[in-house]
């Protein structure tokens, strides 16, 4: 029975990886950029969530005098924390890479940008909030589901899985039947051409952002909730986590960020259940290695073909 | 008959280099208009300033003036062109979304239309009628279309983003003379139905006898201009573009 226990373990894990890898792989998908300041997007998310429920509980933030239940505020601070989170990530595309790319920058310069927005959220925070820990408040009065044989699972396990699921179903939605989806995945193919179907570039790349963001903020909260200590390095290693499980899915589809994501989730978990958890990472991402080295494009990539 | 397209004196430049001199042409409302010449005369060139696409592709226009309707263009962003002033650019080498089935190629083309749903599924219907070929192969990624089906995907496309105004660069390259040949009598039928058509070719002879006026470019500049009977019996144009 201890297997069942670990597998929610893995499942709530890798919603996290998902919910971020989902991010990393549409603006990949369209703008072929690794917007290495996505994990730190996350990290920012989390304080978003923070200080919108600080301010809401009356506890801190703001001061606003408010002292709302703590059901309320959770249905308020998710939508607020997911619409903030989206801004920070499209004020990054207008001041950094927009500029860039309107004066035809190679693409290295772009990434190179993008690691710097990363290590400025990073130390943007520090320098305004301190190296002090935040701890995020309970805003779930915690469930425990009994399933039998020793095996238990929370409501907020339930909730993060379905969220990761809910959200994968979503944007799959959008990128294959929607006319916004049909032009990020055009872009991918042929920028030059999207204005030619009168159809504004800019407008696609702002709205790529807003879903790639808002989901890392939902992953913020969620995980704030899980684990309620926040610091500013909180996204960097969870957020190259996550990249490298949209790389070995197949960065650029949605399947292959949802796929990658719960697959780390597994073997971490997996190598924590057999080893002890010092050899975590070096066993995850030895396997992870494994599966680049039989599929180089990822588990749903295809090969770029580049025409001459 | 109104002028829709007035060039006026343009040059421009690919950073330090001008690469048309200050060229002027005009089309009329249902008219066919050719921009005839060699490699590297600036045809493309100048197409391209008419949409003005987003950079490294996009030449800078540093005098002179492009009026649509009477309308300068040059502050027009270039989807603006296609989706409120019904302009359509089937650019050299097709550019089709090969990622993309020829359904949502052609679907992605109404984005910005705002005709409502009915007219957008009478343009369906045409261009499968049009091209049935690509009503066969309405769910294969167009990356496998055959070069003479691209560029009928190409044309739909432009249909389905309602023009009335067809801007075409090189549609005879690359094709079986018999897929040429109904390609330019699918335009012709169009042009008959109100359709004004600038076309830019390098196959002068053709370009000539499908056209109703051209214009020939040498090396960013205008050199010869009348109507298509005229341009065919020039000994200049002759000798130059149509072999003798």
């Amino acid at each position: 029975m201890e297997i069942f226990q670990h597998i929610l373990n893995a499942l709530q894990f890798g919603s996290f990886y998902a919910l971020i890898a989902l991010g990393y792989t549409l603006v990949y998908g369209v703008l072929r950029l690794i917007n290495f300041a996505h994990g730190d997007i996350f990290m920012v998310g989390a304080y978003i969530a923070y200080f919108v429920a600080v301010t809401l509980l009356g506890i801190g933030g703001l001061h606003l005098g408010m002292d709302m239940h703590p059901a309320l505020a959770l249905a308020i601070t998710v939508p607020a924390t997911m619409i903030l989170t989206a801004l920070v990530g499209v004020a990054l595309e207008r001041t950094m890479y927009r500029p860039l790319r309107r004066k035809g920058a190679n693409r290295l310069y772009v990434v190179i940008t993008a690691l710097m927005a990363g290590l400025m959220l990073e130390n943007g925070n520090l320098a305004l909030l301190g190296a002090s820990r935040k701890r995020f408040p309970d805003l779930l009065e915690k469930v425990v589901w009994d399933l039998g044989g020793g095996v238990s699972v929370t409501n907020l396990k339930v909730i993060v899985i379905v969220a990761a699921i809910a959200v994968f179903l979503l944007l799959q939605f959008i990128v294959t039947r929607t006319k916004i989806g049909m032009a990020m995945r055009g872009i991918s193919y042929d920028k030059f051409a999207i204005p030619l179907m009168g159809i504004p570039l800019d407008t696609i790349i702002v709205f790529t952002f807003i879903l790639g963001s808002s989901m890392a903020g939902l992953a913020g909260i969620l995980f704030a909730m899980s684990y309620p200590i926040l610091e500013p390095y909180m996204g960097a290693l969870i957020g190259w986590k996550a990249f490298i499980a949209a790389v070995v899915g197949g960065i650029g589809d949605i399947r292959g960020a949802i796929v990658g994501g719960f697959l780390l989730g597994f073997i971490e978990i997996g190598v924590v259940a057999v080893f002890p958890s010092t050899l975590r990472d070096l066993f995850a991402f030895s396997v992870l290695l494994i599966i680049l080295w039989l599929r180089p494009t990822g588990i749903f990539g295809v090969a770029q073909t580049t025409k001459i | 008959m109104k002028t829709l397209l007035e060039v006026k004196n343009l040059k421009v430049r690919y950073g330090n280099i001008e690469a048309l001199h200050g060229i002027s042409f005009d089309v009329k409302e249902g008219e066919i208009v050719t921009l005839i010449g060699a490699n590297g005369a600036g045809k493309s060139t100048t197409l391209l300033s008419i949409c003005r696409l987003p950079p490294p592709e996009a030449p800078r226009v540093v005098e002179g003036d492009i009026l649509f309707n009477g309308q300068s263009l040059l502050n027009v962003p270039p989807h603006k062109i296609v989706s409120d002033l019904d302009m359509a650019l089937v650019p050299e080498g097709r550019r089709i979304f090969g990622n993309l089935t020829v359904e949502e190629n052609l679907k992605l083309a109404t984005y910005a239309r705002k005709d409502g749903h009915e007219a957008a599924v009478r343009d369906y219907e045409r261009v499968y009628a049009l091209f049935p070929r690509l009503a066969e192969r309405r769910k294969q990624r167009s990356e496998s279309l055959s070069g003479g089906e691209q560029q009928m995907l190409a044309l739909g496309r432009a249909i389905m983003s309602k023009c009335s105004f067809l801007m075409l660069d090189e549609p005879s390259m690359g094709l079986a003379p018999l897929l040429m040949y109904d390609m330019f009598r699918t335009l012709k039928e169009l042009n008959r139905e109100g359709l004004t058509i600038l076309l830019i070719e390098q196959n002068a002879n053709l370009a000539l006898r499908f056209a109703h006026r051209g214009y020939v470019l040498d090396t960013g500049e205008i050199v010869a201009h009348g109507t298509s009977e005229q341009l065919l019996a020039d000994p200049e144009v002759k000798k130059a573009y149509l072999g003798g």
